[in-house]
């Protein structure tokens, strides 16, 4: 198991996902996590699975194209914003944003 | 020099021309309307999927290889994870493992110097939406989300405000003799990150490095370099440099200082991986070889081959070559025989100076270079005086009608040498006295003889000609 | 409605009943079972029938599960999160049937997004097992395997991320089939794992499954991993000419002996499955028994969960509740979403995130996520090497009957064993896979699955065909037995 797996940890990936646990939540999550951790040591141990490529897509074997660079129409701004809560005029609103972004 | 060495590294994020946005075929356009110029993908509507823009991959590609950068064998993009309102994913699309470009290098010229730039790397990704701010709200507009950006990271090789400068301003030209993007600092369409350390000069370690982050233009990077090493320097002079953080600022225009965002402890774990949505997309030689076919001679090549092959001066070729529609309006004029130092002279007095007057493109300007040649020709034949061409120039411009249009008859210069030798020999047998002093060493009396001849054909005398039989009768 | 497609299509043609009563009856079954089964999370009262074209599929009524966009119908991927959502767009599988003049007459609940295998964590609440009521139907397309099961309609749609269509397939005795990943367009389907995505149908036969896909099936300009399948015709491929075919199982899974200590229904399950394959080697199939490294299999549900949690916490981060979804309370945008995702999130969904997101971190990803990627290549590697020689792989699904719910929950334990996740490999590889019923054990319906090579789902539906003709589960509906 590793040790660096807290309840602390836990409750930190949580609040970044903006996600609230609570206390069996975070247990739950600490539980189910040990099993994973223990089977995937095992995976560790395969013979050079360093080597191996990280399979990242599901089918790499057909060609695809890319799309020609051709503009479509813009959707409907009732469309856009009908399932908000929160719109000012052609706009979507939230709580004034500060600070700095990414 | 400073007392320490800057050691500077930039990010340059540069928004690319295309119809339709970089993973969603919305319009790419500035638009003042919010909110016009969107789909349900650029939102981020459940089950959305992104589709990539083949002219965004071949432009980024054109970069690549424009920074002499090397190129992956498979094409493909990672996804950046962060929540911020105007990233409606929750996920940037952007390429980490894998970049259109990698390990290039370019030569800039700054001060008269030339200075080589080594690129990390130069990938292609999607800008966020923008946010109006108000009292206590912001207004979300997605116009700008999915619009493609280029970003190209330089390793930290630059040591001055000025030569960061020099490197943008360089970039800017590349991209626009690429024509992958209209490089407006005015429209946002430039935005970049500045990393910078000091160290002595002796030193073998690089200093901590500061980011300051989303710089809106070539002025307040410069502003915010010098700030920074000022800052960073006083903290040193003063035996405090263990003060100085790897952090990340931002630069506050009012103040012409830069601001603590947030330490390297407080760095967001952007979690990138691989985007399944994307497939691998093989990139084939056949195709690079394509794309970089369409790279046109870039400015300092221009420069070099004008200076070297033409003769133009430094400065002459430097007018030329800041616009690649300039460079190709000379190029043109060459194209159909005109003169390079008479074209080089018309281009960087005249037509800079009207086309900066009237505020428009070269492309749009009325006299294009086969009628300008009009002009030329007529000069050449020693049909018109230079003088006489400058007045031709600008009335073609006001009234919009062809130079031909005005050169007429009456104008005509006088280049008929029996003519002319009649009229000079009438006017130095009138002058003998003057003739008598000029062959006695008064040599400054051949423009009094020269301005007779004028005088006599009311400035129609082809005065090559007439200097020439000036010469012959008065020197032999 | 207890008909096949092409029963009532043909019953269509003659004028025996029309669209509309097809719809009435489809509608009034739906309210009927609802009550009891908790299948719907809508129910389309304003359905509107649809003239009779050559399109098999024309006139009939269909289920669509809740995280496939329905244009002005409300889809909520049975999630809190989304519970008042009303797509602008439908999504491309959806269109393509509306186009063919197929009939939606409800939503049907989902484990909340995909996310569980139980058909208990929809946000209104548990779905029920048409066998018994007491028991699961699994998931995460429960109430599409229940209804298709109790003859709502003929079929309805499904989506599968581990085993999602083809194990509640086999719990409520149907056939659940997922073409090969990019068959079929993913644009509009909520997603939950975008690598492992795969949407497909549920059917009480065959033949029926080959008729929805065709029509659900082709390359589509919005998503990039969709392929052109225009020369595939599966309704038409499917003859039953299955001499000579080859299939194999695994030992591993399929041999009593491995189990420690099996339980009655688990043995009966295993003894029923190599029951079958003696009669499927009487139609001239040839049937071998192939070994795959235990540690490959023991690995696989972590493999699964590493994946899928680590790709759905970025797939679900963009419910904020800002541009869709209930509006959060909060001073700031930050506390705005992290309450609308508290409360939109159920606590399976949110450990499933938090797990994926330890998965990502910077200092985790080599260990567990890329490691798991590997091991993924290696199963795959592994099934594809099985293709060479063989035309699908053969097995039971799961470990018997449907669950117990007083038993269910949906956590990862230890004894979780390769035999309930080994479907999970048709989605690592993004192979073609259905699951047919294949008998009882306790009187509950029990399946096995085909699982084939990419590309090749003719083939595979043709032997599926073959041995469920061979069998006498076809068209059955679902009824109590206690």
């Amino acid at each position: 198991m590793n040790n660096k797996f807290t309840k602390e940890l836990v409750d930190d990936l949580a609040s970044k996902l903006l996600i609230g646990l609570s206390f069996e939540e975070n247990k739950m999550v600490l539980d189910e996590f040990a099993i994973i951790d223990e089977n995937l040591s095992k995976v560790e141990n395969i013979p050079n699975i360093e080597t191996i490529e990280p399979m990242t897509h599901t089918l790499d074997d057909f060609i695809f194209t890319l799309r020609e660079d051709e503009a479509t129409s813009s959707i409907d701004i009732k469309d856009a914003l009908r399932n908000s809560d929160a719109t000012e005029g052609r706009e979507i609103e939230v709580p004034i944003v500060v600070g700095g972004d990414n | 020099m400073g007392k320490y060495k800057a050691v500077i590294g930039l990010e340059m994020h540069c928004e690319l021309k295309s119809n339709s946005k970089v993973f969603s075929s919305a319009k790419n356009s500035y638009n003042e309307t919010p909110n016009d110029n969107i789909s349900a993908v650029d939102m981020a509507f459940p089950g959305t999927l992104p589709v990539v823009n083949k002219k965004c991959v071949k432009d980024a590609l054109k970069m690549s290889i424009a920074l002499n950068c090397t190129q992956p064998e498979y094409m493909y993009f990672d996804r950046k994870n962060y929540y911020y309102p105007d990233l409606p994913k929750g996920y940037q699309i952007t390429q980490m493992a894998s970049p259109v470009g990698v390990n290039g290098h370019i030569t800039i010229e700054c001060n008269g110097e030339k200075i080589p730039v080594n690129i990390h790397d130069i990938h292609l990704e999607e800008d966020a939406a923008s946010l109006d701010h108000y009292y206590d709200t912001s207004c979300i507009d997605y116009n700008r989300a999915g619009v493609p950006l280029l970003e190209l990271v330089t390793e930290p090789c630059l040591h001055s405000a000025l030569e960061a400068v020099a490197f943008l301003e360089h970039m800017r030209s590349v991209y626009k003799y690429c024509d992958v993007s209209e490089a407006d600092t005015k429209k946002g369409q430039i935005r970049c990150d500045v990393n910078i350390s000091i160290m002595d000069y002796d030193a073998t370690e690089l200093g901590t490095r500061v980011e300051v982050k989303n710089i809106n233009s070539f002025g307040n990077v410069y502003d915010a370099i010098n700030y920074e090493i000022k800052r960073q320097s006083e903290l040193k002079d003063q035996g405090r440099y263990e003060e100085i953080e790897q952090e990340t600022r931002r630069f506050d225009e009012e103040s012409g200082t830069t601001i603590r965002m947030r330490s390297k402890a407080d760095a967001i774990d952007y979690k990138y991986f691989v985007d399944p949505n994307l497939p691998k997309f093989k990139i084939s030689p056949e195709w690079l070889e394509e794309i970089k076919k369409e790279i046109p001679l870039l400015a300092l090549e221009r420069k070099e081959k004008y200076m070297n092959e033409l003769n133009l001066s430094d400065y002459d070729a430097g007018v030329i070559i800041k616009e690649r529609e300039y460079a190709e309006y000379f190029e043109s004029c060459l194209n159909i025989g005109i003169d390079a130092k008479i074209a080089c002279n018309w281009l960087t007095t005249q037509i800079l100076g009207e086309i900066n007057k009237l505020e428009i493109n070269i492309k749009d300007f009325y006299l294009t270079p086969s009628l300008l040649k009009q002009i030329i020709d007529e000069i050449n034949k020693g049909t018109i005086s230079s003088k006489q061409a400058k007045e031709i120039f600008y009335k073609s411009l006001e009234e919009k009608k062809e130079p031909k249009t005005y050169i007429n008859s009456d104008m005509a210069q006088i280049s008929d040498n029996d003519e002319l030798e009649t009229i000079i020999n009438k006017i130095l047998e009138e002058s003998q006295t003057q003739v008598e002093q000029y062959k006695n060493g008064k040599d400054n009396l051949f423009d009094y003889f020269v301005g007779q001849v004028m005088k006599n054909t009311r400035g129609k005398a082809n005065p090559v000609i007439t200097k020439e039989i000036l010469n012959k009768k008065l020197n032999n | 409605m207890n008909k096949s497609i092409k029963e009532l299509h043909d019953s269509l043609k003659k004028g025996e009943v029309t669209s509309e009563d097809l719809i009435k009856e489809a509608l009034e079954k739906s309210h009927d079972i609802n009550a009891k089964y908790n299948a719907f999370v809508t129910i389309i009262d304003d359905a509107k029938p649809t003239s009779l074209t050559d399109n098999l599929l024309s006139g009939i009524p269909f289920g669509i599960k809740d995280n496939y966009s329905t244009k002005d119908i409300l889809t909520t991927g049975s999630s809190n999160a989304l519970k008042d959502y009303v797509p602008f767009f439908n999504a491309t599988a959806v269109q393509k049937l509306l186009d063919a003049g197929a009939v939606p007459v409800n939503k049907t609940v989902l484990d909340e997004f995909g996310m569980g295998g139980t058909g208990t964590t929809g946000h209104t609440g548990i779905v029920k097992n048409p066998w018994d009521p007491k028991r699961m139907t699994a998931g995460s397309s429960a109430g599409s395997a229940c209804a298709v099961a109790l003859g709502v309609y003929p079929y309805a749609l499904g989506s599968d991320t581990g085993d999602s269509i083809r194990k509640p397939a086999a719990y409520c005795g149907i056939v659940g089939y997922k073409p090969t990943y990019g068959m079929i367009s993913r644009y509009g389907l909520f997603p939950f794992a975008s690598s492992l995505d795969h949407c497909g149908v549920l059917t009480r036969n065959v033949l029926d499954a080959a008729i929805v896909v065709d029509t659900m099936k082709g390359i589509d300009k919005n998503d990039m991993t969709s392929w052109d399948s225009k020369d595939i015709n599966l309704y038409k491929s499917i003859n039953g000419e299955v001499k000579g075919k080859k299939l194999c199982y695994i030992k591993e899974l399929c041999d009593l002996n491995n189990y420690e200590n099996p339980t009655e229904e688990l043995k009966s399950h295993l003894n029923n499955f190599m029951d079958k394959l003696e009669i499927f080697k009487k139609l001239g199939i040839e049937i071998d028994c192939v070994s795959i490294p235990k540690n490959l299999l023991d690995a696989l549900p972590s493999v699964y969960v590493a994946i899928s949690c680590a790709e759905a916490t970025s797939n679900l981060s963009n419910l904020t509740g800002i541009i869709f979804g209930p509006r959060g309370n909060g001073k700031n945008v930050t506390e705005m979403m992290m309450d609308h995702r508290t409360k939109g999130f159920s606590p399976l969904i949110k450990r499933r995130l938090v797990i994926g997101s330890y998965i990502l971190q910077k200092e985790q990803q080599e260990r567990y996520f890329k490691n798991a990627q590997r091991v993924r290549r290696l199963l795959v590697d592994a099934w594809k090497k099985l293709y060479e020689k063989y035309d699908a792989v053969i097995l039971p699904v799961g470990s018997g009957p449907a669950k117990h719910l007083d038993g269910s929950k949906d956590i990862l334990t230890k004894d979780t064993a390769p035999l309930e996740e080994h479907l999970q490999i048709g989605n690592f590889g993004g192979f073609p896979s259905i699951t047919i019923p294949d008998g009882f054990v306790n009187n509950l319906p029990v399946g096995l699955n085909i699982t084939g090579n990419c590309y090749d789902d003719a083939n595979i539906l043709n032997i599926a065909y073959a041995l469920e003709n061979a069998m006498e589960y076809k068209n059955q509906i679902a009824k109590e037995v206690r």
